[in-house]
């Protein structure tokens, strides 16, 4: 085993200095020595020449409506020029969208890049509360509201300590708003500026596109800033990779508080597809919107295809126009792919992996019939090859690289890898660090995988840490226990994952240390985390079980789930 | 593999949302109306509706072919359980 022969400040050193230059916003050319070549090229080029090519052709369908090219650069340059019109508002060069699957929402989301910003998604369908950290955390002086998370807005206004501009491209009058909140700025649908008064941004090295909250394991969310530049060199390899066109039509699965939307969006717009976003239903049971909506490009979490699978809807033969389908977010069973492979038949099949701090996903899979069932273990699909540009190691607790076909902690760096987190210089050097002997940062996944034999595919085997996922979403158990502790007056509390599904965990339950009133202490965490946070159940012991250090002992206290469930 | 009518499933799933809702130290609900969304109420969020399906699955003994049900009617009482009796009566 490989002995760490550098002070761990040495480690820390680069990380350090990325996490700084949030903290005055220098500009830093960091990453460029971290990463070598970048790109300076906006992220939203790729959506421009395709509205100049393909005006007409429809960029988006939400809520029902299809939104051509020309319609949605319009709204996007005329929120562009209305923040432009407002620089005092752009101090942290972040907006913040608040909006949910609507055409404002994509708009937004555009016009917030196009305005020379980066876009920090809120998400009317998490607890205010949470919106309320995110939304304060980020320092976001500007907000983009669509008609649906509107009723959502005097709670977050509340909080703001500072002037806000918020633009709400639904509301023709904002004079309520105006009376109410006399500190605020705010500009409804008419006072939009003009779209001929958009001016064109200088895009910097760093340039956000956007800051997205992931689970903390310290009871808040963190800040994960990705760059223009991240998400360019991902989509450069995307659109080539499965040959996208003006005749593809994509699914949006996601919610744009999940990085993996921004695949759905940018990818699509890069060539001149379409984007197809399901309503809340559709989500749920999506073979009548893959089927009216014609849609060429899948992309979901795999729990989606499980879902389906039991529902009865992935019958042989019934998606022949899908001819890309990709699952990302969480382990992908075998016999999902298998199920999903006779649905979709014309279809190739691949399996994505990639934390939000490496930009979308940064390993692929294809999916073989032929050889990749004896490529699998334990009947999860592997994670494969790393993307272009990007490069791995696989090493144990003190960074020392493992044996091939041994396992160990995944490290990656390249192109695609984020800034850091959002004005948190100690969280990003920790995690993103220089390995002895090395001189590139890497960032450190957090994921078990083995280390390949020669040509060998990457292969997933579950986390180092208390990171588990529950469908597809990103779960810090730390979190649950930290907002459970503060709530129920026990420091005693573990939540474990149960019941343990073929691709993570179907949700979370939590054991206490003594009694509590549960009504109440459901209700009280239920305001703070996101409902595939909430435990399913609380579990209240006289005594919880520890190992011979006094830790509380997860493993067992996790076992006693098992067979004791209805 | 059992026949039942509209009702009997609705019986089952008053009983299944009750004992979810115990358990996870919810409100006690109330009758369910026909026109109730389990979705949309917050009796069950949208990771539960696997385990539900399940449920209904396992109680009548086979598997239901969900696929004709429009998506927009999947989680509304009402609907859910008169399609999943017409169902097993087609059997």
């Amino acid at each position: 085993m490989e002995r760490v022969s550098v002070p761990p400040e040495h480690n820390r050193l680069s990380a350090s200095k990325l996490a700084g230059q949030f903290n005055n916003k220098a500009g830093s050319s960091l990453m460029v020595a971290a990463n070598g070549a970048t790109s300076r090229r906006p992220l939203w080029a790729g959506f421009l020449r395709s509205a100049e090519n393909f005006p007409d052709r429809p960029a988006l369908v939400a809520e029902k409506k299809t939104v051509s090219y020309a319609e949605l650069r319009d709204l996007a340059r005329r929120i562009a020029a209305t923040i432009q019109r407002h620089p005092e508002f752009s101090s942290t060069q972040l907006t913040a969208v608040f909006a949910y699957r609507s055409p404002t929402a994509f708009a937004g989301v555009l016009g917030t890049l196009f305005a020379g910003n980066g876009y920090v998604p809120l998400n009317r369908t998490f607890p205010e509360g949470r919106t309320q950290v995110m939304f304060e955390r980020s320092e976001c002086r500007s907000l983009i509201v669509d008609a649906n998370s509107l009723p959502q807005l005097n709670g977050l206004l509340e909080h703001a300590s500072e002037r806000v501009l918020v633009i709400l491209p639904d509301l023709s009058d904002v004079s309520p708003l105006e009376a109410k909140w006399p500190m605020h700025s705010f500009v409804g649908a008419e006072e939009l500026r003009p779209a001929s008064q958009w001016q064109e941004p200088t895009i910097e090295n760093d340039s956000l596109a956007y800051l997205l909250f992931t689970s903390g394991s310290t009871g808040t969310p963190k800040g994960v800033a990705v760059a223009q530049r991240n998400v360019v060199s991902f989509l450069d390899y995307m659109v080539e990779r499965y040959e996208v066109t003006e005749q593809d039509r994509f699914s949006q699965m996601f919610d744009m508080t999940f990085d993996l939307s921004a695949f759905d969006m940018f990818v699509a717009w890069e060539r001149g597809a379409c984007v197809c976003c399901p309503s809340q239903k559709e989500l749920i049971k999506p073979d009548s919107f893959i089927k009216n909506n014609n849609l060429t490009m899948w992309f979901s979490v795999p729990s989606t295809a499980v879902f389906m699978k039991q529902l009865g809807l992935l019958k042989p033969g019934h998606y022949p126009q899908l001819r890309v389908s990709l699952f990302c977010g969480e382990p992908l069973p075998v016999s999902s792919v298998q199920a999903w492979s006779y649905a979709a038949p014309n279809s190739i099949v691949e399996n994505l992996y990639g934390p939000t701090e490496l930009t979308i996903a940064c390993t692929l899979y294809r999916w073989d019939a032929q050889r990749s069932a004896a490529e699998s273990e334990m009947g999860i699909v592997p994670i494969g090859y790393p993307y272009p540009g990007m490069k791995y190691l696989v090493v144990d607790e003190e960074l020392g690289e493992v044996p091939p076909g041994e396992h160990g902690e995944l490290l990656m760096s390249g192109p695609q890898m984020s800034l850091g987190y959002w004005k948190d210089a100690k969280k990003t050097a920790d995690a993103f660090i220089t390995v002895p002997g090395r001189t590139d940062v890497y960032y450190r996944t957090g994921d078990r995988v083995r280390r390949p034999r020669s040509s060998a595919p990457l292969i997933h085997l579950g986390r180092v840490d208390s990171q588990i996922k529950v469908l597809g979403h990103r779960v810090e158990l730390g979190e649950i226990e930290a907002v459970v502790r503060k709530h129920c007056g026990s420091d005693a509390v573990v939540a474990v994952g149960w019941p343990s599904t073929s691709s993570g965990y179907g949700g979370v339950e939590v054991f206490i240390e003594g009694q509590v009133e549960n009504h109440q202490l459901r209700d009280a965490v239920r305001s703070e985390l996101p409902e595939y946070m909430v435990p399913r159940r609380f579990h209240f012991r006289d005594k919880l079980p520890r190992n011979p250090n006094g830790k509380l002992d997860r493993t067992t206290i996790s076992k006693s789930l098992d067979g004791k469930h209805d | 593999m059992i026949e039942a009518s509209s009702e009997q499933i609705r019986t089952f799933l008053q009983q299944y949302i009750l004992e979810k809702s115990v358990a996870g130290g919810k409100e006690k609900p109330g009758e369910l109306a026909d026109d109730c969304d389990l979705l949309l109420s917050g009796m069950i969020d949208s990771l539960g509706l696997l385990d539900l399906m399940s449920a209904i699955q396992q109680h009548c003994q086979q598997e239901i072919d969900f696929e004709a049900l429009d998506p927009e009617q999947l989680t509304v009482v009402g609907p859910l359980c008169r399609y999943v009796s017409e169902q097993l009566a087609a059997r």
